[in-house]
């Protein structure tokens, strides 16, 4: 996948939240260890601007590649770079669910972003995809106990999104299917999908306690999207979800 | 003059010899004949360097190789390292001192092995035989040996009872080293495997039938991680949310549900739990108990409704109809194992998935067959064609019930829920029986307004 090509399709598709959360986060976290003040500033500057023109920091980010001219797959790195724990994504409450909540998601996006290691290794890879298909489980039976014990007047926005999960879960088992099925040869399927933190944040955020993080609450609804499996030839593999 | 004397007799052969040669040519050329008479193999051209075979053939067709059969031995003791040439080797020599195995080769070992996704058989060369058939998910491993002229392929595999029609009894080796073990173990005991021995002609002929194995392994593996995975969505999407004591009048609630399972065969086994069941710790106020009645019908036509979406999704219009006519013949008396088995037949490998849908359409008399037949097929307790090759997601019974029963705060139930279904009144059957008769006109329908809206599955 050339950049430009990244570019376009990156454009087309949802992965633009992504790069403020994933990508740009931890840029300003090492940077408040040279200056805390500017790291916030640009930090709240991103935001805003990635809240008015959704997208922006993605192609900022793309940019910033182009112009470095480095050459690494941009849906790799994402994938792989959305397997660190990000506090900002985390639900708060302490209720044993939610927190289960939160370690389920985690462990899922941690697992994710392990198949581009390997993609080369088809038994390693059916391993991982075993160990993912595990924890797409235990996330929604967690978010099914949470729905079921909690009950609250928006639920209805986190079965939605429950709903979305499962259906890019789906589109990621079918694009694996063509993949085998066409001998590891190269498949696009490109389907915006939420990865699980966001998805479960987005629906809890109101199942806060009144008054907690308010600027979270906002961030979390923009719920940034990836998207769903995609593979190329061995040579150039992407896999972003 | 002279043509005409040699053409008499050749010098120096006595009648004798000349009526055994004769003897021998005359067999050899039975056995010519005879090689010649022997049917071609189903067999297809494998690309280069690496043997590599279209998978559908494995799936959907077999190929055949030429091999020969030298015995097969039982009770070997499954810690056997199958890449251990000295191991193996050892084995073979002990099996055919005690002539447990052949030692020179014939053509009375001509064997044929047929491979495919499902199991390799092998048969007489001459007569068609058969001398056994082994699953795949029964083979742990397939080794290549080479001894001097002699190119052996061992295949590792399960023992079971009935598995081979040749049993033979442990050679001394190895009954030595099984005891052994387990003095050692004290009362571990040994786990034993069968070794299936085979020759063939070449090295080339001996990689081409490790690589054809290997890549079987590899479909079927692969077929058996993506179901899983399938399995595992499928299962956690339709998990209930909604416990029993909330319910409410607010339709947006019901629209809730409905929306969370679209396109997904609905958890309507949640409905006979919340409904019915007495393991439910809600309270048994008749309030309740009405208002879990009335839920039950409004829930359970949304998520019958759902059901049939699905069916949109995954079957043709044929199929559909086939589905209603099963269903139809199923609620008029067929037996459940009938409708099982047409069942399978009809959704296929791929679909086989879409039968967990179907646990609410059975009554109770017939849930635990159904239950039962779903396990042989590897749909319910998570095992794909392998069988227990991974095990690392198993649906017990109790992880079943609690996220079936967890909303309503069962303490866990004995199996599904549906099993667990008892003492319902019988207006709760006069409403299955209505909502079954009313799902399979609805299908029926469903299946001739789609003859002229072809569906993809």
């Amino acid at each position: 996948m050339t950049m430009g090509d990244m570019k376009n399709d990156a454009a087309a598709a949802s992965l633009a939240p992504m790069a403020l959360y994933t990508v740009m986060f931890p840029v300003f976290k090492e940077l408040e260890k040279i200056n805390l003040s500017a790291a916030q500033t640009l930090r709240t500057a991103f935001i805003k601007a990635e809240k008015e023109t959704p997208g922006l920091t993605q192609d900022v980010v793309v940019k910033i590649l182009e112009k470095k001219k480095l050459k690494i797959n941009y849906n790799e790195s994402l994938l792989r770079m959305a397997g660190d724990d990000m506090q900002e994504l985390m639900i708060d409450r302490k209720e044993p669910e939610f927190q289960e909540l939160n370690e389920r998601a985690r462990a899922l996006k941690h697992i994710l972003s392990t198949l581009p290691d390997e993609i080369n290794d088809r038994m390693g890879l059916l391993h991982t995809i075993k160990d993912v298909a595990s924890a797409i489980k235990e996330l929604l039976n967690t978010v099914n106990t949470v729905l079921r014990k909690y009950q609250h007047q928006n639920r209805r926005v986190v079965e939605q999104q429950k709903k979305e999960f499962v259906k890019y879960s789906k589109s990621f088992s079918d694009t694996l299917k063509t993949y085998f099925k066409d001998g590891n040869k190269c498949v696009c399927q490109r389907q915006p999908a939420h990865p699980p933190n966001q998805h479960d944040n987005a629906g809890l955020q109101d199942w806060r306690p009144s008054g907690g993080g308010p600027r979270r609450r906002e961030e979390q609804t923009r719920a940034d999207t990836g998207e769903a499996f995609s593979l190329e030839d061995r040579r150039n593999k992407a896999f972003y979800l | 003059m002279e043509d005409d004397v040699k053409k008499v007799k050749k010098p120096g052969i006595s009648p004798f010899k000349r009526v055994f040669l004769k003897g021998e040519k005359g067999r050899d050329k039975k056995a010519q004949e005879k090689a010649t008479e022997r049917r071609a193999l189903h067999t297809f051209s494998l690309s280069q360097p690496d043997h590599r075979i279209d998978p559908d053939i494995l799936l959907n067709d077999y190929i055949e190789k030429e091999v020969k059969y030298l015995g097969q031995l039982t009770s070997v003791p499954g810690y056997l390292n199958p890449s251990s040439r000295t191991e193996v080797l050892q084995l073979i020599d002990n099996a055919r001192k005690s002539h447990q195995l052949v030692g020179q080769l014939t053509s009375e070992q001509d064997a044929v092995v047929s491979l495919s996704a499902y199991n390799i058989k092998l048969v007489r060369r001459d007569g068609e035989d058969i001398i056994l058939r082994v699953p795949i998910h029964d083979i742990a491993a397939v080794s290549y040996i080479r001894d001097d002229s002699l190119h052996l392929v061992v295949i590792k595999t399960a023992q079971e009872s009935g598995g081979s029609p040749c049993p033979s009894s442990c050679p001394d080796l190895n009954k030595s080293q099984t005891r052994s073990s387990l003095s050692e173990s004290g009362t571990v005991l040994v786990e034993v495997c069968c070794l299936l021995v085979l020759a063939v002609d070449n090295k080339a002929a001996a990689e081409e039938l490790c690589l054809l194995l290997s890549q079987v392994f590899q479909i079927v593996y692969t077929e058996s991680t993506i179901d899983f995975l399938d399995r595992a969505i499928f299962d956690g999407a339709t998990t209930p949310t909604r416990h029993l004591s909330q319910y409410s009048d607010d339709s947006s609630s019901k629209v809730d549900v409905k929306d969370s399972f679209e396109e997904e065969p609905s958890p309507l086994q949640f409905l006979v739990t919340e409904g019915s069941s007495p393991s439910a710790s809600t309270p048994a106020s008749p309030q309740t108990k009405t208002a879990s009645e009335g839920e039950l019908s409004t829930t359970a036509a949304e998520l019958l409704q759902d059901y049939m979406t699905t069916l949109r999704t995954k079957l043709s219009s044929q199929e559909i109809q086939q589905f209603a006519t099963l269903l139809h013949e199923y609620r008029n008396g067929a037996s459940i194992h009938e409708f099982c088995i047409n069942l399978r037949q009809l959704y296929g490998d791929s679909r086989k998935f879409l039968l967990l849908g179907l646990r609410p359409f059975i009554p109770e008399k017939d849930s635990q067959h159904f239950e039962n037949f779903l396990e042989t097929i590897g749909v319910k307790d998570g095992r794909g064609i392998i069988t227990d090759s991974f095990g690392r997601y198993k649906r017990t019974a109790s992880s079943a019930s609690d996220s079936t029963t967890n909303g309503n705060g069962a303490a866990g139930g004995s199996g599904d829920s549906v099993a667990s279904d008892e003492g319902h009144e019988p207006s709760e059957g006069d409403e299955w029986d209505r909502m079954i008769t009313d799902i399979s006109n609805d299908i029926e329908a469903l299946g001739c307004s789609m003859d002229q809206d072809p569906v993809t599955p």
